[in-house]
């Protein structure tokens, strides 16, 4: 069922996904009682959502931990069916799409490899040029840009388990490119790799895209992710599609600020702190301190002057903290609004 | 950007599958030396047979056994259990459970490819490994000779490649159900704790009570071991035998064909509602 002309590379139509979760109490005694009357409780792991990307655009997936980010990209993908709702992916159903739906996304797991663990990278390479159907010449010229594109050089040449977590990833992203996929789907993938492997994951992504005109959807826990390559935000909560729209309405929505983490070598009062920002947390010898986003750096610098200071990183805040600015929401508000349902079964 | 090739699904298909088995034998390699100490596994157990049956028929034949047929038929053993081996179920398993099964399938090729071809690539030679060496004792060893019958052993070929496709089903359709539970190898186990008595491995059919060897008939057990170690070593000999031999193979294969596809089918969906 392919689709024409030119329809949006990625639409979802009031996704939802519900999952049944066994629960029990902790200890023997709960594990006894949930074999003899097991209970479950549905979880809304995805609530209702809707949006479309257009061919070429890149758009970044924020949220927390369990905020339903990952389902949503395995349900566009194919590998989970909605519970309600439908998605279309390059002009396909992804779940009835077969092969030729296959043959048009890729789909990178941040904490997942696909690599050949115990060959170099070049086998897994040789391998997925064969599995997409790739032609020797259009593999010749894909490799060769990819490798200059992601810095691979003589990596592809050592064993995958010698490589580290930001060379695999690098690997990674060849490996899934190799077809040309229309829609890339990337999940957390600079996801504890370290701040170098992380840039070049970026500038390649938005050099890739430029040249290819490929769609990406990447999910991140990384502001700096965002940033560097979307325009455009989705902010996934419990579930629940919270913000679509740019991002630079969405930092005017936030307080802009930047977070200093300061590890320090001499005790400094809390009040003494509070002269180069806000003290959001204070635990001698380590405090964090946030301060507008264009002073960051004046302040880290009298910091350093003034203080006797161990350690100091600037960093963004995290995705939890974004949400809970930008939208208001207390813990509270979290309790309150529960998507968690418990329902009770009958033994089977 | 269009990533449809201009080559005919034939010339695509047998292109991933050359690849398959490249990596699959590559990645053999790497663990050349775990490889080997299975293989030695492997003849362990028909070699403990041979010696116990030696000894049972240093007085006479056993049921028409000689100590020279038991030799022919544990060598035999060790050859079509060593190119019938099953051991996807925990592959299949593991891919399930740690989450690798999610590139596979969103890859424009069934997984069950990739498991055939990593079986062809591990079996071809670790099986002319265990045929060179029955090869070399049979110089020294007269007792292991088998009889030059090209025809024989074109059948015996077939018989060997449809046992192996048999096992092979019955294995990774039963590591399916791990898309339900986390006990699917546990029944691998069970099949493989009957297999040694009901398939011929620790003694041939005919030596088994009859009401056990009358149950096997039933089961596909005989006919992934004993039907084509029978043909190698001349205890098949009429047509009746060759016929039922092959039409039983050819039963328990369309039936693990289609358990196979009604586990996958349902399994996959199963796996669409609840994720991995």
């Amino acid at each position: 069922m392919h689709l024409s002309p030119m329809p949006s590379a990625i639409v979802a139509t009031e996704l939802s996904k519900t999952y049944d979760v066994k629960v029990r109490d902790p200890g023997i005694k709960g594990a006894l009682a949930a074999l003899a009357r097991p209970r479950y409780r549905q979880v809304r792991a995805v609530d209702n959502v809707s949006f479309s990307i257009e061919r070429g655009d890149a758009v970044a997936f924020l949220g927390p931990n369990g905020a339903g980010k990952t389902t949503t990209l395995k349900m566009l993908t194919g590998l989970l069916f909605p519970t309600a709702g439908k998605a279309q992916v390059a002009g396909y159903d992804p779940w009835s799409g077969g092969n030729p739906f296959r043959q048009r996304i890729a789909f990178v797991l941040g904490n997942k490899q696909q690599l050949l663990w115990d060959l170099p990278p070049e086998e897994t390479f040789r391998l997925n040029r064969a599995i997409y159907g790739v032609s020797l010449a259009d593999y010749t010229t894909r490799r060769a840009e990819l490798v200059e594109l992601l810095l691979l050089g003589d990596l592809i040449d050592k064993p995958v388990r010698q490589l580290s977590l930001g060379e695999r990833m690098k690997c990674e992203l060849a490996a899934a490119l190799l077809h040309q996929p229309e829609v890339l789907f990337l999940d957390e993938p600079t996801l504890g790799l370290d701040l170098e492997a992380q840039q070049t994951i970026r500038t390649f992504l938005g050099e890739y895209r430029r040249r290819h005109g490929a769609t990406i959807l990447l999910t991140s826990h990384y502001m700096a992710d965002v940033t560097a390559l979307a325009s455009r935000v989705l902010i996934i909560n419990r579930g629940r599609l919270l913000y679509d729209g740019e991002l630079s309405e969405l930092v005017a929505r936030i307080a802009p600020i930047k977070r200093i983490e300061l590890v320090l070598s001499e005790t400094v009062s809390r009040a003494r702190l509070e002269e180069y920002g806000t003290v959001a947390h204070y635990a001698p010898p380590r405090a964090t301190l946030e301060v507008p986003r264009e002073t960051a750096t004046a302040a880290s610098t009298r910091l350093l002057t003034d203080l006797d200071v161990a350690d100091l990183s600037i960093q963004d805040p995290p995705i939890e903290e974004v949400i809970r600015i930008a939208f208001g929401e207390t813990e509270q508000d979290a309790e309150e609004d529960t998507v968690r349902t418990d329902v009770q079964r009958a033994p089977p | 950007m269009s990533p449809a090739s201009s080559r005919t699904p034939f010339a695509t298909f047998r292109d991933q599958y050359a690849e398959l088995m490249r990596s699959a034998f590559l990645v053999d390699l790497q663990y050349r030396a775990s490889i080997a100490i299975w293989l030695i596994w492997g003849v362990t157990e028909p070699i403990i047979s041979l010696g116990i049956w030696w000894s049972i028929a240093a007085g006479g034949a056993v049921d028409g056994y000689t100590r020279e047929d038991f030799a022919r038929y544990f060598f035999g053993v060790a050859l079509v259990n060593q190119a019938t081996l099953s051991w996807d179920a925990w592959n299949i398993d593991r891919w399930i459970r740690e989450g690798e099964m999610n590139h596979r399938l969103t890859r424009p090729i069934a997984p069950i490819h990739e498991a055939i071809a990593d079986n062809v690539a591990y079996k071809t030679p670790t099986a002319t490994i265990i045929l060179t060496m029955w090869i070399i004792a049979s110089l020294f060893w007269p007792a292991v000779r088998i009889p030059f019958e090209p025809g024989r052993w074109s059948l015996a070929i077939i018989a060997i490649v449809l046992a192996a496709a048999i096992r092979f089903l019955n294995g990774y359709a039963t590591g399916l159900l791990a898309f339900w539970t986390t006990r699917a190898t546990a029944l691998v186990e069970l099949q493989f704790g009957l297999s040694l008595f009901l398939s011929g491995r620790i003694a041939p059919l005919s030596l088994l009570p009859p009401r056990v060897a009358h149950v096997a008939e039933y089961l596909w057990f005989p006919y992934v071991l004993s039907f084509p170690v029978e043909i190698l070593t001349g205890a098949v000999t009429t047509s009746e035998q060759y016929l039922r031999g092959f039409a039983g193979q050819a039963i328990w294969l369309a039936i693990w064909l289609a358990l196979y596809l009604v586990v996958w089918t349902r399994g996959r969906r199963h796996y669409g509602a609840v994720g991995g």
